[in-house]
């Protein structure tokens, strides 16, 4: 209740970058809980020769850890994937939806941005005949998911989940906004800090 | 008089109207006209052939898969060259490793760093061979590119006819 009422009273800043910062100190009682993947843990000293099995990746249950520091905040979490086949994002978008439905997170926007069409008109031939070209076209077919306020470990959990599932021939960008606490020396309006001074001195 | 002015009309119509109409010359086309990217030739009929080989190049997304699944072809994204050149090695390697056994082309996809190779073999060796060979290219290209690479191998009694060109 105090930390909500905490939020509504501080301004918040939102920027837009593609990294962590631990900046944030709205709930300084919140706890982070870090879900380390799979592939970080256990680093095993084996000799480069056998090192790289075509065999099953390891797949071990991922330890759950508590910490002290404050969960990063976003305000939206983007999600734009590309493919040259629109069946497989239709499927995709399926998937991703109803994973985030399943894990209560709220989708802001799922739509389809324009297709992007790549054209290129070559020599047919090898060494002469300039009048007979062949034209080739590259399509990128896109979709979005915008899922709004989210904290940090379930976007991690999230990510990671969709990630792994990721069809072959698909591209993915992720973006996303994080909520920053305004920064003191902003807090108060210069103008307001300079008046209360004169009042003070008067 | 009659006759002859008659044909010199004829004549000037001639020429008037039917100069540019109904013409009859020699094409002469260059020897690349036609493509022949990708295609097989309809023939006499006598010869089998693939569902792949059947459906021309400009069938691909309608009626025709990829057969390299990657993301480098995408807008924004780099690595087309080396990618093409990795799956050409791929094909000439396995094309040589399975002489006679593949019965069509080769699926290349690529998870991440995964690399998948998905093969239809004919029953051509026995199973044990077809273990070694398989264990023998993962193991191969996978010290080559330095990723993990599978391959996923589906057998055949005989080659999937489509049609007879």
């Amino acid at each position: 209740m105090t930390a909500s009422m905490r939020i509504a009273s501080v301004r918040l800043l939102s920027k837009t970058r593609h990294y962590f910062s631990s900046e944030v100190a709205v709930q300084p009682g919140a706890r982070t809980v870090h879900h380390q993947p799979a592939s970080t843990r256990n680093v095993c000293l084996i000799p480069v020769a056998f090192l790289h099995k075509g065999r099953a990746y390891g797949t071990q249950s991922s330890s759950v850890t508590v910490t002290e520091e404050p969960d990063l905040l976003f305000q939206k979490l983007s999600v734009l994937v590309k493919s040259h086949d629109k069946a497989v994002l239709d499927s995709y978008e399926f998937f991703a939806t109803l994973a985030a439905k399943e894990l209560g997170l709220t989708l802001a926007k799922v739509f389809e941005p324009p297709k992007n069409i790549e054209r290129l008109t070559l020599l047919k031939s090898v060494h002469i005949f300039k009048k007979h070209r062949v034209q080739y076209e590259m399509r990128t077919h896109y979709r979005c998911i915008e899922i709004s306020r989210i904290t940090g470990s379930t976007s991690r959990v999230y990510l990671e989940y969709i990630q792994r599932n990721l069809p072959e021939g698909v591209a993915m960008e992720v973006t996303k906004t994080a909520i920053e606490k305004v920064p003191d020396h902003i807090q108060m309006p210069l103008w307001s800090v300079q008046s209360q001074e004169k009042q003070g001195s008067q | 008089l009659i006759f002859v002015s008659f044909q010199t009309v004829c004549r000037q119509l001639n020429s008037t109207l039917w100069l540019n109409v109904g013409g009859r010359s020699i094409h002469s086309s260059a020897v690349c006209c036609k493509n022949r990217a990708a295609r097989i030739r309809v023939g006499k009929g006598d010869r089998p052939v693939t569902y792949e080989q059947a459906l021309h190049p400009h069938q691909i997304a309608h009626r025709k898969g990829w057969l390299s699944q990657h993301t480098s072809n995408l807008q924004g994204e780099d690595g087309a060259a080396d990618r093409t050149v990795e799956d050409l090695f791929i094909r000439r390697l396995i094309y040589g490793t399975f002489h006679g056994c593949l019965a069509d082309e080769l699926v290349i996809k690529r998870r991440g760093n995964l690399l998948v190779i998905c093969a239809l073999m004919l029953q051509k060796l026995p199973p044990h061979k077809y273990y070694f060979l398989v264990g023998y290219t993962e193991e191969l290209l996978s010290h080559f590119y330095k990723c993990p690479v599978k391959m996923e191998i589906q057998m055949l009694e005989e080659k999937s006819v489509y049609k007879y060109l």
